[in-house]
């Protein structure tokens, strides 16, 4: 769980964070909200251009494809070719039989997961995880939560370094982590100062934390400054009212 | 004027624990005073510590009586939080004391006065501040995490600086920081006292504190046994009955007042400037050297657990052997004679190096090229200091020393063998190395499980396992905590135990990085020992250290690392005055060779060899 903000003084990187969640609020939505099959391709394209425009149009795409990829071929295959109910359409190809419903299932599914992940990631991307957390403590998250969000992104990685730390004194030791039965051997030398070595800090952290007067009580500062506008109040409000809209909308249909 | 700090018959025992950590501890400090606690680990001295910044009884329960203000707060009643406006701690261990919460430096210096909602402007000027007087401009937009342990160090006393407690107080402030940050630190904290704040430390490098503290308090065992200004406390004899030892210009200038070079009845100095302007008191250095040629390669006697190390005769016959130099422990198993021809044995692996490092260069992924053509052979029996700037090379060259890392270019032999054609596994019959970072290391429920895991890595029969590891606890003064949960020991103890896990394992080079980091002098006095048993036995120890005074006292061979590549190769007694200079404006000097040169006493005159004889 590293961040992935990609720093950048574009735009959509210097909107205000709630600016953000609230667009990404209302792609999603529309994203499962209206009814036709090409609208989540579509919105995807509309990312990809933003991700261009924003300077971060490489690693977005590198990503999205990375994690949606193997999940979008297993869907085509796993549906296509078992979709249940007996009445679908066979679409015979050489020696399998695929059946159409399976594949627009499997279409819709995966169109909307791509951009429903393009969304996230173009929000996380352009938006420094702090930014995030602290707009949304300003808005009444608790401090506390915040504060787990941010320690772990980066104690993850921090634990990362360490277990690399770990297997080289441990080698160092003359373990040999070559080899199957031995591996298994070798988990408790390698998890074990891990876990401990995390157990302690524990403590140690929250005498720190109590030093540097995290929970004293009283209003607190921020360092980071938000730039918010009236402009982005505005757009904010639109786009809530956008989601209501398209909430309310399909609720008409439906009746 | 009522004292800033003022504790009253403080009596503490920890809940677990069966005796008291603090005993009926008074101390009144008026404000602005530096006041340093010295004594032994475990003798209360970061239990003083906790309790001045809040945390006693708030977060470590116990048995408490006894009264404690700090700036006219009383800090039993008050939570921490509410004392961080009047007080400020400093722990010894700076990783945990990072937030986690920032991104950058920068940030991380600021955590503490958002949290204490000081306006935005006055944040910025503050970390400002505090950025410049801990030398952290050029990292201010690094991660808190990316740093090595001496900059984490500076950026938690930053921070804590950056909130302007008007009372400091520092547990081992020096534990993690190199000889010129450790000067720099002194000179910042007599600054900050000149302008009213009230600073309380806890050290172990008595040099350090006889320079900085206008008063040093004494604990032992949990009580103060002496109180007042350094010259005065630090040279009585009682801290040497009790094992706290003297700053080295004490210990000094007892040696040269012992051949008549101090007068009697001259006190003895507790700090650089006194020694020297005594000894320039005393007149010109003799030239009659021959009561003070000393071998410093030769291992000292009388020091403290000589007869402890290799004291049984199986211990002996274990470490012997291996001096032979036997390859496989199997082999050896059914052959407890030592054989007759054991110092010749001894004397032709002198000649054959047990690491040959040939022209090695590495570069890391990232493009950095940390080592720019090493060459270095650790034969048998050398003591080695391996010093150098952060950044030098030096842990990447460990890390050469036993194939956790292999040359881009030129060649590793560890005993003879190729370190690309073998695995670390292998080499570590021949090669222990113990990590700074010793949590990455511990991990079995007791001393004696965590001190078996090497050996039988290695293969050794389970009676020579024992054995080994009764031997390596006995060196290092581990044996009655033989069955203890390492982590139940305290942090210079836990040290040791690393050292001994690895020490266990019977190398024949043992590689050390920052041991004598946090410990007390009777535990650097057995690391001491350990160096000269091991070079006695014709094994070989590398040590990595900040300690200058430990690497001169305990080291024969140094070797300097500059960007990359070794430029200095040297034994201590052979530098000369230019080789000195390179290495004080690199690294430092240690102590007594600086008292020679602000003498500019020749290194071959009687004085000169007083001083640099070091044991």
């Amino acid at each position: 769980m590293q961040s992935a903000y990609i720093p950048g003084t574009s735009l959509l990187h210097r909107l205000h964070p709630l600016t953000k969640l609230a667009g990404a609020a209302l792609v999603i939505t529309a994203i499962y909200l209206l009814p036709w099959p090409l609208a989540p391709l579509v919105l995807f394209g509309g990312l990809l251009g933003l991700a261009y425009l924003s300077g971060v149009a490489g690693p977005f795409l590198r990503t999205a494809l990375r994690v949606l990829l193997p999940i979008t071929i297993s869907l085509f295959l796993i549906q296509g070719l078992l979709f249940p109910p007996p009445s679908a359409t066979p679409l015979p190809l050489g020696p399998i039989t695929l059946r159409r419903e399976g594949l627009v299932f499997a279409f819709v599914t995966s169109t909307r997961l791509l951009a429903f992940t393009g969304t996230l990631l173009l929000l996380l991307e352009t938006t420094h995880p702090a930014d995030l957390v602290f707009a949304l403590t300003q808005r009444g998250l608790p401090s506390s939560i915040g504060y787990i969000l941010l320690v772990a992104l980066q104690i993850v990685p921090n634990m990362t370094a360490r277990a690399t730390d770990v297997l080289e004194a441990q080698r160092s030791r003359g373990l040999e982590t070559q080899g199957g039965v031995r591996r298994v051997r070798a988990l408790v030398p390698l998890v074990g100062p891990l876990i401990v070595g995390a157990l302690v800090d524990v403590e140690e952290r929250a005498m720190a934390l109590e030093s540097r007067a995290y929970t004293a009580p009283g209003p607190k500062t921020s360092l980071r400054e938000l730039v918010d506008t009236f402009s982005q109040r505005v757009a904010r409000w639109l786009m809530l009212l956008g989601i209501a809209a398209l909430i309310a909308w399909r609720i008409v249909m439906a009746l | 004027m009522t004292p800033i700090i003022d504790i009253r018959s403080i009596s503490f025992t920890y809940a677990i624990a069966t005796s008291p950590a603090l005993r009926d501890v008074s101390l009144t400090v008026p404000a602005g005073q530096i006041c340093g606690v010295v004594g032994r680990a475990g003798a209360g001295k970061s239990t003083l510590c906790a309790l001045c910044a809040g945390f006693i009884p708030s977060f470590y329960h116990g048995q408490f009586s006894g009264q404690a203000h700090i700036d006219g707060q009383d800090v039993v009643e008050k939570t921490v939080a509410e004392l961080v406006n009047h007080v400020g701690l400093v722990g010894s261990n700076a990783f945990s004391q990072i937030s986690g919460a920032r991104f950058t430096v920068y940030e991380e210096i600021g955590f503490g006065l958002e949290n204490l909602g000081v306006p935005r402007p006055e944040i910025i000027e503050r970390i400002k501040w505090a950025l410049k007087a801990m030398q952290l401009d050029e990292l201010r937009d690094r991660s808190p995490y990316e740093l090595s342990g001496g900059q984490q160090q500076r950026l938690v006393l930053a921070a804590t600086l950056a909130m302007r407690p008007p009372v400091l107080v520092l547990d081992e402030p020096t534990a993690q920081l190199d000889p010129p940050t450790t000067a720099y630190l002194a000179d910042l904290l007599r600054d900050l006292a000149r302008q009213g704040t009230t600073i309380l430390f806890a050290e172990h490098r008595l040099e350090w504190t006889a320079d900085l503290a206008e008063r040093v308090l004494v604990l032992d065992e949990g009580q103060v046994i002496d109180d007042g200004p350094p010259e005065t406390v630090l040279a009585k004899q009682e801290l040497l009955d009790r094992g706290i030892g003297w700053p080295r210009p004490a210990l000094i200038a007892a040696r040269a007042r012992a051949t008549g070079h101090w007068p009697a009845e001259r006190p003895l100095p507790v700090t650089l400037d006194a020694l020297v302007a005594g000894l320039r008191e005393s007149g010109p250095p003799t030239t009659d050297h021959s009561l003070l040629i000393t071998d410093n390669r030769a291992p000292s006697d009388g020091s403290i657990s000589k007869d402890v190390h290799l004291s049984s005769p199986e211990a002996q016959h274990i470490s012997q052997t291996t001096v032979v130099g036997r390859r496989s422990p199997a082999l050896s198993d059914g052959s407890p004679e030592v054989p007759p021809g054991l110092v010749e044995g001894r004397s032709r692996r002198v000649e054959g190096s047990i690491v040959d490092i040939d022209n090695v260069r590495f570069s890391y992924p990232s493009g950095v090229e940390a080592l720019r053509g090493v060459s270095l052979q650790i034969g048998a029996g050398e003591r080695i200091a391996l010093l150098g700037r952060n950044g030098a090379g030096k842990s990447t060259l460990l890390r050469h020393t036993n194939g956790l890392l292999q040359p881009s270019s030129g060649q590793v032999l560890v005993a003879g063998t190729d370190t690309r054609k073998t695995t670390v596994a292998r080499c570590a019959h021949h090669v222990g190395i113990v990590f700074q970072d010793i949590r990455n290391q511990l991990f079995a429920r007791s001393v004696r499980d965590e001190l078996r895991f090497g050996p039988r890595n290695l293969g050794y029969p389970a009676s020579q396992v024992e054995a080994l590891v009764e031997q390596s606890m006995a060196a290092l003064g581990l044996t009655q905590f033989a069955d203890t949960h390492p982590y139940d020991l305290p942090p210079a103890l836990r040290r040791l135990v690393a050292v001994g896990a690895v020490l266990a394992m019977n190398t024949d080079v043992l590689v050390l990085d920052e041991p004598t980091a946090g410990l007390d002098n009777p535990s650097i006095a057995l690391l001491k020992t350990l160096a000269q048993d091991l070079a006695a036995h014709g094994k070989s120890i590398v040590v990595v250290s900040h300690d200058l005074d430990f690497c001169f006292e305990a080291l024969h061979r140094v070797i300097l690392m500059q960007s990359g590549q070794i430029t200095l190769d040297s034994s201590w007694s052979r530098l000369d005055a230019q080789t000195l200079t390179t290495l004080e404006n690199d690294v430092g000097l240690p102590l007594a060779l600086r008292a020679a040169r602000a003498l500019a006493t020749p290194a071959d005159s009687a004085l000169g060899l007083l001083l640099a004889r070091n044991e």
